[in-house]
């Protein structure tokens, strides 16, 4: 990794802090916060692609690990990987990986912008919502005991929410890469 | 602005090292998914409560630290009780509580360097097959912290920047301003890095 990668990877995963900041809201009796986090890591996969993206959010989580409060509403430390939505974080990075893996395929600074937008709003959603929800349902039902099938369907009631998030991801994605283009391309 | 979660104090959690601690912790976790008796993992929530009170946290700060994770834990036992028995959601219950309540104890515990010292450790083998280096995770975390005050600042300049122009503040129209600007700096402060010779290549 060059300098230049470690330090957008660092300020990538400083814009994920930084977004945790902004007071989140919790969806009915779901236990899953609804925070403008998870739309950090559709954006990192979308902005700088797999391979910085994925290294990014690791970054969010070795913060976490280490006992600082940089999730939203100032959670943090070890308490949060044990918890039943420890999955979530977990698939957060499987998820900025899949999100950028796509994007780096399908979208080219040439193409015209609704190519791009498509492109964009395909990776959010199958990295940033898909394999996110694979890894956290994976958890969820089995740190949950018997009921899991009940939680794991209660736990779709944020597909919505997410779905607006990915919306925002492919709109940011789209503007980023016009203005100060990162994304490598792959083939 | 961001500090850590560990509280100063002279207590045997405090002077055990942070390697113990997380092993310890890892075969809790273990020993803990093994057990199905709700007695017996109450009273593992019993001990964890005493282990995480005897880290001389306050009161106050102690349940502010944990409340979010243990509500979780609380909807998912509710659930298993509704859809299936009281004695399974007792043992959801007391599992994650007792599990939750170790992490926090460990988190407070153990400093930050004391934590950093023990990734390094870890990162050591990766390290000699080339897929990552030490030296770089310690300053990518360094960066983090030093750069999070500076984009909360530059957050609220492009809100009232939109304010001063009577537009509305939409988050699209902050978010991208805030990746652009930010993400600019890179070239700069990797090139003030590799000026000083941080990375030593």
């Amino acid at each position: 990794m060059s300098t230049r990668d470690l330090v957008l990877v660092a300020l990538f995963a400083a814009i994920i802090v930084a977004l945790g900041l902004v007071p989140p809201f919790t969806l009915g009796f779901i236990p899953v916060p609804i925070t403008a986090q998870s739309l950090g890591v559709m954006l990192a996969g979308c902005i700088l692609g797999a391979r910085r993206g994925a290294a990014a959010v690791l970054l969010v989580l070795l913060l976490v690990v280490i006992g600082l409060p940089v999730l939203s509403g100032g959670r943090g430390g070890l308490a949060v990987f044990v918890g039943p939505t420890a999955g979530y974080l977990a698939g957060w990075v499987a998820g900025a990986f899949v999100t950028g893996l796509i994007a780096e395929r399908l979208v080219r600074e040439t193409q015209p912008e609704l190519a791009q937008f498509l492109g964009f709003l395909a990776a959010a959603i199958v990295g940033g919502i898909g394999v996110v929800y694979l890894f956290g349902i994976a958890w969820l039902s089995y740190s949950s005991g018997k009921a899991f099938m009940e939680i794991a369907m209660a736990s779709l009631i944020f597909i919505p929410g997410d779905l607006i998030k990915a919306f925002i991801a492919m709109l940011a994605g789209r503007a980023v890469l016009a203005g100060y283009p990162l994304l490598p391309a792959r083939t | 602005m961001l500090t850590g979660l560990d509280i100063a104090g002279d207590t045997p959690l405090h002077r055990a090292s942070a390697r113990l601690k997380l092993i310890l912790l890892f075969l809790a976790a273990v020993a803990l998914f093994l057990v199905h008796s709700p007695w017996a993992l109450a009273a593992a929530a019993i001990i964890a409560v005493g282990l995480y009170a005897s880290t001389g946290i306050a009161p106050g700060e102690a349940v502010r630290r944990v409340r979010f994770v243990l509500f979780t834990v609380l909807l998912v036992a509710v659930a298993n009780y509704i859809f299936h028995s009281l004695d399974d959601a007792l043992a959801v219950l007391f599992r994650l509580g007792a599990l939750v309540l170790l992490a926090a104890a460990v988190t407070a515990t153990t400093t930050i360097s004391a934590f950093m010292d023990e990734i390094t450790r870890l990162l050591r083998p990766l390290e000699r097959f080339g897929f990552v280096r030490a030296a770089d995770v310690s300053l990518a975390v360094g960066l983090v912290l030093r750069f999070v005050p500076e984009i909360l600042a530059r957050y609220g300049d492009i809100r009232e920047a939109h304010r001063a122009r009577g537009l509305r503040v939409r988050p699209l129209g902050v978010l991208v301003p805030l990746i652009i600007l930010t993400l600019k700096d890179a070239d700069t402060i990797a090139m003030a890095i590799d000026a000083r010779a941080f990375r030593r290549q």
